[in-house]
């Protein structure tokens, strides 16, 4: 396991120590040597407007080859952050490293794909001729363009539209077509802010598959978002923030696994029988359902086992782990 | 990355921001609804002075002054035709692809600030040059062909007639680096009505010998030189015996549209650098903008 993966898992437990410079963190920031640096690594990031703070001390670390949900709700700091991440503004304090440069850097740009939350192209050109400019843009050798251009169209379905002009396109096409430019070029860090605001349901499930495709490809992705059911879907580990702070990080089972809880049916038994048996979790329910609350992620096995040496005959075992948007409600609630 | 190598990066975005810039003119429909004005407007000029040279029954010695006036006041015309043109270009420029969020996916590419706003400088400034000099050609054939006058010396006119329309849109840009789009184009066009109304004020100053009037229209010449290269323009427009015949009277001396002398070297030198300075102060500008 490499010192970056450790460095995060660290930070996974919480927003992580600001301990050195983002520049050390990130493997000093050198672009194309950086093998090793985080995707993303941040420290203490800070944004006010005019005396509003957007973001207020953001600290994480996304490794490479990641699909990392950066959720939180409405007005959370979550745009400013990917801005800041791709220097379209600047940091009131602390510090942001992409791909091991800091952030705005224009050799890392040209490995970088955003799809930005206001997608707007040129109305007047043809989704072809976008994706050409920015393959010059991208400065992406001339002989490259003809099958990057194909591919993206391919990719997010546009490869019978390529020809027509952007400003014929509807709002989900549009959207496609920018995160068709998002792809261009083999980027190692694709950022994605809401990729699906403008989508249909066989849209989404397009998304899902290319995010896909992109983590088999070893890319990172960071994928802005405040539907939860997305990030559920298709992120190996996420960051909740609000009013501008990170409030947890971690897996999808960090998350919300700690919080299984177990139906069970038992018949055999009388009374209250899982005296017992408390140390598993909260017990309630009545004769046909009992509830087992808090169990610790992987006990339900072991919880069987002992309601069956007691002489219970078990009829059915529900385990049920809280959504994601359970957790996340928890977590907006507790702040 | 080598040094020819990082120049030629350095060159192409900025090259590729004008060339996308010319393209939006050309789909836009910008460049047609120009063209087709101008058809009409320049066939109208030479239906006009083929009615003087013809069937005004005017002797040849006030042709000397008629036609040339006729031309001046018809450049005059176009003059603002450009600078209200350049502004209308301009001021979406930059506040405008900012405010839909064009400019986003652009600003995150390796490109930098200054190479978006010197592409998109480059890009109007050439749908101008072109406008100007296509609209300057005409004027001089049809008026030629209809009445066989010929203003004395077209180019360097055409050229400072663009230069007039360069300053306006390069200030109007700067500001729409800062300020939304109509703002930018009326304060521009503000300013640029400001300094010809200050031209004349300077005119008449020079001519009925008041210091303070003189005074004004040459500081306002120097704060925005919009004024300074019409009148360079005009001088270029100006025959010879048109010449003599504005200087014999002080009404003549104190036209608006009359230029007794050639600008200066020092004025001309002072205008480039006042294009320096303002497409800096837009770079700058532009650099700090946050998006």
């Amino acid at each position: 396991m490499s010192p970056t993966r450790s460095a995060d898992q660290q930070a996974a437990l919480g927003p992580a120590a600001p301990t050195g410079s983002a520049r050390a963190a990130a493997g000093a920031g050198t672009p194309g040597t950086g093998r090793a640096s985080p995707a993303v690594h941040t420290i203490e990031l800070r944004k006010c407007y005019r005396g509003t703070v957007a973001l207020d001390g953001l600290s994480m670390t996304v490794p490479r080859g990641e699909v990392f949900g950066f959720l939180g709700p409405n007005g959370a700091g979550k745009t400013t952050a990917v801005k800041l991440l791709l220097g379209l503004v600047r940091p009131t304090g602390g510090e942001a490293m992409v791909l091991g440069a800091p952030a705005g850097d224009l050799a890392a740009r040209r490995r970088i794909g955003y799809l930005p939350e206001l997608f707007r192209y040129q109305s007047w050109l043809t989704a072809r001729e976008v994706l050409v400019l920015h393959c010059r843009l991208m400065r992406l050798a001339r002989a490259r363009w003809p099958a990057e251009v194909e591919a993206a169209l391919c990719t997010v379905g546009l490869a019978s539209r390529g020809d027509d002009r952007v400003g014929t396109f509807s709002k989900g096409m549009q959207q496609r077509l920018g995160l068709g430019v998002a792809l261009l070029g083999e980027p190692a860090l694709v950022v994605l802010d809401e990729p699906t605001s403008a989508l249909d349901p066989v849209g989404r499930h397009d998304v899902r598959m290319i995010i896909r495709g992109l983590r088999d490809r070893g890319a990172t992705v960071f994928l802005n978002t405040h539907l939860l059911a997305e990030a559920e879907n298709v992120c190996d580990r996420v960051t909740v923030i609000d009013r501008g702070r990170s409030v947890a990080t971690g897996t999808m089972a960090e998350l919300v696994g700690g919080q299984a809880s177990v139906r069970l049916r038992i018949a055999g038994l009388a009374g209250r029988w899982w005296q017992p048996l408390e140390r598993f979790g909260r017990w309630s329910g009545d004769r046909d359902w009992l509830l087992v609350e808090g169990i610790a992620a992987g006990q339900v096995p072991d919880l069987v086992a002992a309601v069956a040496r007691l002489g219970g005959r078990i009829e059915a075992v529900v385990p049920q782990r809280p959504s994601l948007e359970d957790r996340f409600l928890q977590l907006l609630g507790e702040q | 990355m080598s040094l020819t190598a990082a120049r030629r990066g350095s060159a192409g975005p900025a090259l590729t921001i004008a060339a996308l810039t010319i393209t939006e003119a050309l789909r836009r429909r910008l460049v047609l609804a120009f063209a087709a004005i101008t058809v009409a407007v320049v066939g109208l000029s030479g239906w006009g002075f083929y009615l003087l040279s013809h069937r005004s029954g005017i002797t040849s010695g006030e042709a000397t002054l008629v036609l040339p006036t006729s031309y001046i006041l018809f450049m005059f015309m176009f003059s603002f035709v450009v600078a209200l043109s350049a502004s209308a270009i301009a001021s979406p420029a930059v506040s405008g692809e900012i405010d839909s969020g064009v400019l986003h996916a652009i600003a995150t590419r390796p490109v930098r600030s200054a190479e978006i706003l010197l592409g998109k400088w480059l890009g109007l400034a050439a749908v101008l040059a072109a406008y100007t000099a296509v609209v300057s050609g005409l004027e001089f054939a049809v008026v030629g062909w209809s009445s066989g006058y010929l203003a004395p010396d077209p180019v360097p006119a055409a050229a400072f007639l663009f230069a007039e329309g360069a300053a306006l849109l390069t200030l109007v840009l700067l500001l729409s680096t800062r300020l939304p789009t109509l703002a930018a184009g009326v304060i521009g066009v503000a300013l640029f009505g400001i300094a010809w109304l200050a031209g004349v004020v300077g005119t008449l100053g020079r001519a009925f010998h008041i210091t303070a009037l003189d005074s004004a229209g040459q500081v306002m010449a120097y704060l925005l030189p919009t004024n300074g290269l019409w009148q360079a323009a005009v001088y270029y427009l100006e025959p010879h015996s048109y010449v003599i015949r504005q200087l014999a009277s002080q009404i003549g001396r104190g036209d608006p549209l009359f230029t007794p002398t050639a600008p200066s070297a020092g004025y001309l030198a002072w205008a480039g650098v006042w294009f320096v300075l303002v497409l800096g102060a837009g770079v700058i500008s532009f650099g700090r903008r946050e998006l």
